[in-house]
Parts: C-alpha cells; sequence; structure tokens
C-alpha cells in the first residue's frame, strides 16, 4: 500500500504540464537518436547534461530517462523497415523483422515491436517500483567490500564477458581506469597524472569523455568511412492494418512474456546495455520454433520473418531499461553506459543514487518513476502509428546531421565547463574514441571504468584501511563471496564458448554498430 | 597518437612483394594500439613513482590504485602486440555485407567465429573534420560563437561532401544562430561573443 501512496504522489507530480513537456522532449529525442544508426542514447544524454544544468533535477531526470527509454523504442523501426538497425539492442530484431517486412508484414513487425517494447518498459517500471523496498534493504547491507565487489562485477562484466575480445575490452577498461584518476586524489591531496596543468586538477569531466569517444568518435569514424559506405539500404512501405490479427497475437503474448523474462534480470547486471539478452530471447524462440516443427505442430518459420523473432527480443531490449534504472536508482550501480552517465548526472546536481536517495529524494524517484510510465504511454503512441515516419529521419543529408552532432558536442564541452583546455581535451578523446571504433575496442567499459573508476578505488582503500593492510578482508561475507562466485563463473562460461568456437570453421562476420546503447 | 597517422597500406596487390615491411604490417597496424597502451602503462607507472604523496599516516595511499592500472596495462598492450602479430586482421570479403554479430552471445547463438576485418581510413575527410574542430578551438573565444560555430558547421558539412559552398555557408550561419538563440538567451548558457560583441 504504502508504495501506491508514493507512487500516486510520484503520479500528481509527473502530470504537471511542465514535466509532460520535458518528458514529451526526451521521448521525441530519444526515438529520434535511436532511429538514426551509430547515435544512442547514451551520446544523447551526455549532449544534454551541460545544457540543462539549470532545469529543476527532476524535470532534467525525466527528460533523461525519456531519452533512454525512448531510444530502446526507436531502434528497432529502421531494423524493421530498411535492416539497418539504429543499436545494437535492435540487431536481434533486425533479423526476422526485416524479412516480416520484405514478406509484406511491414506494419504487423512495426507493431509486435512497438508493444513488446512498450510491455517491457511498464513490466520493469513496476517490478522496480513495487521491490524498491527489497533494492534498498539489500543495499543498505553493503560495505567497502561489497561495493569494490560490485565494482569489479562490473568491470568484468562489460569488459571480458560481453567484448567480442577479451584483451580488447580489458584494455578499454584499464584505459577508463587512467582517465577516471587524473586530478588531485580526494583522499590523499596527491596530484596525479596531472602534468602541472591547473585545469586538469579537477579531473577529466565526464561530459568530455562521453562527447569525446560517442560523439566526436563517431562523426571521425563516420568521416573516415564515408566513400566506402554504400548506401543501398531501401526503405520497405508500410500499408495495411496496424492490428494484429488473433492468430499472430496468439504467437506474439507468450513470445513478450518469455523477452520480458530475460530483459528484467539483465537489467541489473552490468553487462553494456540490453544486447545479450535480445540475443538470447532470439535464440530462445528459434529453438523453441524448431522444436515444434519437429513434433508437427507449426512450420519453423525462422529465416523467413517469423512474429516471434520480433516480439521477445523488444520485449527483452527496453526490460532492460527499467530495472537498469532501479539497479541505478537503488544501488547506485550502472548498467548500461547511458544509466552511468546518469549517474554522473546526479553527482553533478549533488545528488548520489542508492539506498538514502529514496529518504532524501523521494519526491524525485517516486516522480521519476511514475514519469517511466507516462513517458512509455507517450511512446508507443508515438511509435505505433508514425513509425513509417521516424524512418524518414534517416532522409536527412548525413553532411548536416554529422556537422550538426559536432557543433552540439563542442557546445557541451564548452558550456559544462567554459574552459577551452576540455575543448583540446576532447579533440583528444575524439581520436582516442575513432582509433577504438576502428581497431573494434569496445566504448562501453571506458565509461563504465570512468563512472565506476574512483568509487572502486575508495573503496578498495577504505576496505584495506578498516584491515589494516590485510587483503583477506576484501573477500568476506556472503554478498561479497557470491559476488566473486558469479564473476568466476561467467569468465569460466565464456572462456569454454570461445575455445568451442575456436574448433567451429569460422566465418568472417563484420561489426557495425555501436555497442554503447 | 602516432598509430593514427598510420596511413593505410595501398590496396594493390603488387605492393605486397615489393615492400616487405609494409606488407607484414597489412593488417597488423593495429600493434601500434598494443604499443600506445604499454607506453601508456609505462607513463602511468613512471608518473605514479614520482609522485608527490602528502604526509597520511594510515591506509594504502594514492599509488596503489595507479600502480594495478599501469601493470595491467602494460600486460594487456603487449597481449595485444603478440595476438595481432599473429593472426593479422583479414581483407574483407567481396560482397559480403556479413552478418551483424554481437559479441560473444552471438557467436552462442549464431554458432560462428567472428575474424576481424580490416579496414581503410580515409584521411582527408577525417584531417578536414579533425580541423575544423581545432580551428573552432582556437577562434571560439576571439571571434565568438556565432562566427566560429558556423566556420565549424561548414567545415564539418564540406568535408562530409557539400558542394554548393554558398548554400553550406547560409545553412551553417543559420544553424550557429538557431544554437545561440535556443541557448543563450533560452537556456541561459554563457558563450562567448567574440568580436561581434558590441553588436549583439
Amino acid at each position: 500500500m504504502d508504495t501506491l501512496v508514493l507512487l500516486g504522489g510520484g503520479f500528481a507530480a509527473a502530470l504537471t504540464p511542465e514535466n509532460l513537456l520535458w518528458a514529451f522532449v526526451g521521448v521525441v529525442l530519444g526515438t529520434a537518436v535511436g532511429v538514426l544508426p551509430g547515435l544512442g542514447s547514451a551520446m544523447a544524454v551526455a549532449l544534454l547534461l551541460p545544457v540543462t544544468f539549470k532545469l529543476d533535477p527532476t524535470g532534467a531526470f525525466i527528460m533523461f530517462t525519456a531519452v533512454y527509454y525512448g531510444g530502446l523504442f526507436g531502434d528497432s523501426t529502421t531494423s524493421i523497415l530498411m535492416n539497418t538497425p539504429g543499436n545494437s539492442s535492435a540487431i536481434a530484431t533486425a533479423i526476422e523483422g526485416h524479412k516480416m517486412a520484405l514478406r509484406g508484414k511491414a506494419s504487423q513487425a512495426l507493431a509486435t515491436s512497438a508493444i513488446g517494447a512498450f510491455l517491457g518498459a511498464v513490466v520493469s517500471t513496476a517490478v522496480v517500483a513495487f521491490f524498491s523496498g527489497v533494492i534498498i534493504d539489500i543495499a543498505l547491507r553493503f560495505g567497502p567490500a561489497e561495493y569494490f565487489a560490485l565494482a569489479v562485477f562490473a568491470f568484468v562484466a562489460t569488459s571480458a564477458v560481453v567484448a567480442q575480445s577479451m584483451i580488447r575490452g580489458l584494455i578499454a577498461l584499464s584505459l577508463g581506469l587512467a582517465i577516471a584518476m587524473v586530478g588531485i586524489d580526494a583522499q590523499s591531496g596527491a596530484a596525479r597524472f596531472t602534468l602541472g596543468v591547473p585545469s586538469l586538477f579537477e579531473g577529466i569531466g565526464i561530459v568530455t569523455v562521453t562527447v569525446g569517444l560517442l560523439a566526436l568518435g563517431e562523426v571521425l569514424h563516420v568521416a573516415s568511412r564515408i566513400h566506402r559506405q554504400r548506401d543501398d539500404a531501401q526503405l520497405v512501405r508500410t500499408g495495411g492494418s496496424l492490428w494484429l490479427k488473433p492468430g499472430d497475437l496468439r504467437r506474439a503474448i507468450p513470445a513478450w512474456v518469455r523477452g520480458l523474462g530475460f530483459g528484467l534480470p539483465f537489467g541489473t547486471i552490468p553487462a553494456g546495455g540490453s544486447e545479450i539478452p535480445t540475443f538470447l530471447a532470439y535464440g530462445t524462440e528459434r529453438k523453441l520454433s524448431q522444436l515444434r516443427a519437429r513434433r508437427g505442430k507449426r512450420p519453423d518459420e525462422f529465416g523467413k520473418g517469423a512474429i516471434e523473432g520480433v516480439a521477445a527480443p523488444e520485449a527483452a531490449a527496453s526490460a532492460t531499461a527499467g530495472t537498469a534504472m532501479g539497479a541505478l536508482l537503488g544501488l547506485g550501480l550502472p548498467t548500461s553506459a547511458t544509466a552511468a552517465i546518469m549517474l554522473a548526472a546526479f553527482q553533478q546536481y549533488g545528488m548520489q543514487p542508492g539506498p538514502l536517495l529514496f529518504e532524501r529524494n523521494a519526491d524525485l524517484v517516486w516522480a521519476l518513476l511514475a514519469s517511466l510510465f507516462v513517458g512509455s504511454v507517450m511512446l508507443l503512441i508515438l511509435n505505433l502509428p508514425f513509425a513509417p515516419l521516424w524512418a524518414k529521419l534517416l532522409l536527412i543529408p548525413k553532411r548536416y546531421l554529422y556537422a550538426g552532432i559536432t557543433g552540439f558536442a563542442v557546445l557541451g564541452v564548452y558550456a559544462s565547463s567554459y574552459s577551452v583546455t576540455d575543448l583540446w581535451l576532447l579533440i583528444l578523446l575524439g581520436l582516442l574514441g575513432f582509433m577504438m571504433r576502428r581497431y573494434a575496442i569496445p566504448v562501453a567499459p571506458v565509461l563504465i571504468a570512468v563512472i565506476l573508476g574512483p568509487l572502486a578505488e575508495t573503496e578498495l582503500r577504505r576496505g584495506l584501511a578498516i584491515g589494516q593492510g590485510d587483503v583477506g578482508v576484501m573477500f568476506t561475507g556472503p554478498i561479497t563471496l557470491g559476488i566473486y562466485a558469479v564473476i568466476l563463473l561467467a569468465v569460466g562460461i565464456v572462456v569454454v564458448a570461445r575455445i568451442r568456437a575456436a574448433r567451429r570453421p569460422a566465418a568472417p562476420a563484420e561489426r557495425e554498430t555501436n555497442p554503447t546503447a | 597518437m602516432n598509430p593514427l597517422r598510420e596511413p593505410a597500406p595501398p590496396a594493390s596487390p603488387g605492393s605486397a612483394t615489393s615492400h616487405p615491411a609494409r606488407s607484414w604490417l597489412r593488417g597488423r597496424s593495429e600493434v601500434f594500439v598494443g604499443l600506445l597502451v604499454v607506453g601508456v602503462g609505462v607513463f602511468l607507472a613512471a608518473q605514479t613513482t614520482a609522485m608527490h604523496v602528502p604526509d597520511t599516516s594510515t591506509g594504502p595511499g594514492p599509488q596503489l590504485f595507479p600502480g594495478l592500472v599501469s601493470g595491467l596495462m602494460v600486460v594487456l598492450g603487449a597481449l595485444l602486440v603478440v595476438q595481432v602479430s599473429r593472426a593479422p586482421a583479414v581483407p574483407p570479403a567481396n560482397g559480403d555485407t556479413g552478418t551483424e554479430s554481437a559479441g560473444i552471445v552471438g557467436d552462442l547463438v549464431e554458432g560462428q567465429e567472428t575474424r576481424r576485418t580490416a579496414t581503410h581510413s580515409d584521411w582527408r575527410t577525417v584531417g578536414l573534420v579533425l580541423g575544423s574542430v581545432i580551428a573552432f578551438t582556437l577562434l571560439l573565444q576571439p571571434l565568438g560563437w556565432l562566427l566560429s560555430g558556423a566556420l565549424l558547421f561548414f567545415g564539418v558539412s564540406t568535408a562530409f561532401g557539400g558542394r554548393r559552398s554558398l548554400f553550406e555557408a547560409a545553412v551553417a550561419l543559420v544553424y550557429s544562430a538557431v544554437v545561440q538563440l535556443a541557448f543563450v538567451a533560452g537556456l541561459g548558457l554563457n558563450l562567448p561573443s567574440g568580436i561581434l560583441g558590441g553588436v549583439l
């Protein structure tokens, strides 16, 4: 009952005209960056962060989360209509979704994906709202050892488990940790890696890092391949009814539910976003379809445009967004690049996500959760009938799109500190981001490391200080040991899978989309 | 940032035999990334040992974490160099757009291993974009946002293939003016007005 009262208060705050406006701006922006390949919600929030610092924090966070959710709705539109995933989270949707569109079922594919995304968003937000008490109870038992283990978990999960190459993932992680160490050490006052430059004493700003790696790095990367990219993607025409037939619904509903089952837990695991659960959901549906065909129930439609292949990944992708917000708000643990930047945004407003946030900033938290429901409804309306319109965004000439992004990148970085030194740092980080893209080094681990690096270091030093130098204190307690056990298990599974894959004949495949959604 | 300046090896097959050093580097330009990581690691280690630590008695100091990270970087960079030398990137297959992959999970689902493919870069376009951003950084304070922002937009859109210079310049000016109105007048950002300071 308590939760309902709090949520009711949240709705009262979320439904004010001002907050409705911010939610609307957020969902429109989020859908737009979701539709456009190469742009993601992480970059959009990073660009918005410096220009919104004069807003009231509730409005700003409503807009940021609306961008996050919107990105997961918009990314499937171009997957289905053009076989061009807007983000890595929509690659799985593209496999069957585009085939459906080619078979003349584009409208049904779009509806299946929009409803799936809506269900994922609403159910996961509800789970967070009603289980926030449980999350807080667990979080309150966390000490230095637990927080350090959690940070290590996030580091290993994003860099070694998710990344295609373990070495490249770990290199990205160590680069991020190195960037995070620049500046005056808060505990001892020692200047670290500042080279005597006064503007580096406060460290390298998260906005500069994110915008450099994601925005400028992406622009340079696209520039380097501008004459090689073939623009032969064709927009499939949509027509006919948006309504799903009862037969379609009977197949889509169980797939949506199974997709939710993959998405909900994965949102709380720092695995760099929604890529993994979408592929797990897709793989499961394909296996189930083969099973059904073997039993003679229904021919296996995978490869020809199976509706389950669209429903499950989309529900999984957006279900991660809600539980990721839960992990961020309740534990202070960012589980995706966008959540990492939102954590930085909380710090910019002088708030620390974690169990105490629900006490100190209860108004903001519940208004935010309520506005996520409101935003999901807006997104369903925006994406269901208007999906073909959004795909027209791809008609914007590339040169204006990237010139505009470059302009916003320098504007955002300059506005966050009013220092030209930061613009030089932006250029260096842009080159770093370009180099990382060129050599397929993932960017998400850098962002997670920059955000969680200082936390990991503080907790490690605090823990060691309590134990008076005894390293053993970092490995005590059931939660800590449990987290390390999961890490070892995950790394073990990946190593076994890699060895197995190496024994199979290799097929060349290219990695195109940006893994930082 | 040396590896970034490394030009892409020529694409003609004949050059492979005439330049043995180049041909070894083909598909292996990433060794410079590995060396760069090792270099950064060594630099961090040197800076860490030379760090001036204010007197604090309790607990591990500010050098512990940098020490760990620098060691990690040296090891990882060396591993990358070894890995790239042993297995260079394969040239992109002709006409094959490739299946999209999602890392290890994609491997698990699709049952196929992904192989890195070599990419070549268009350094002229990259240089133009980079030059525009550097010019913006130098000109922002003296010229102000309106002009330097328009110049940046113009530079990038020209680099990306804009041909009608006058039209592109007009679009660029509209862009910087709209940003000025929205963010300076609307959201209260404090962008430099530069030489137009008296006029605006």
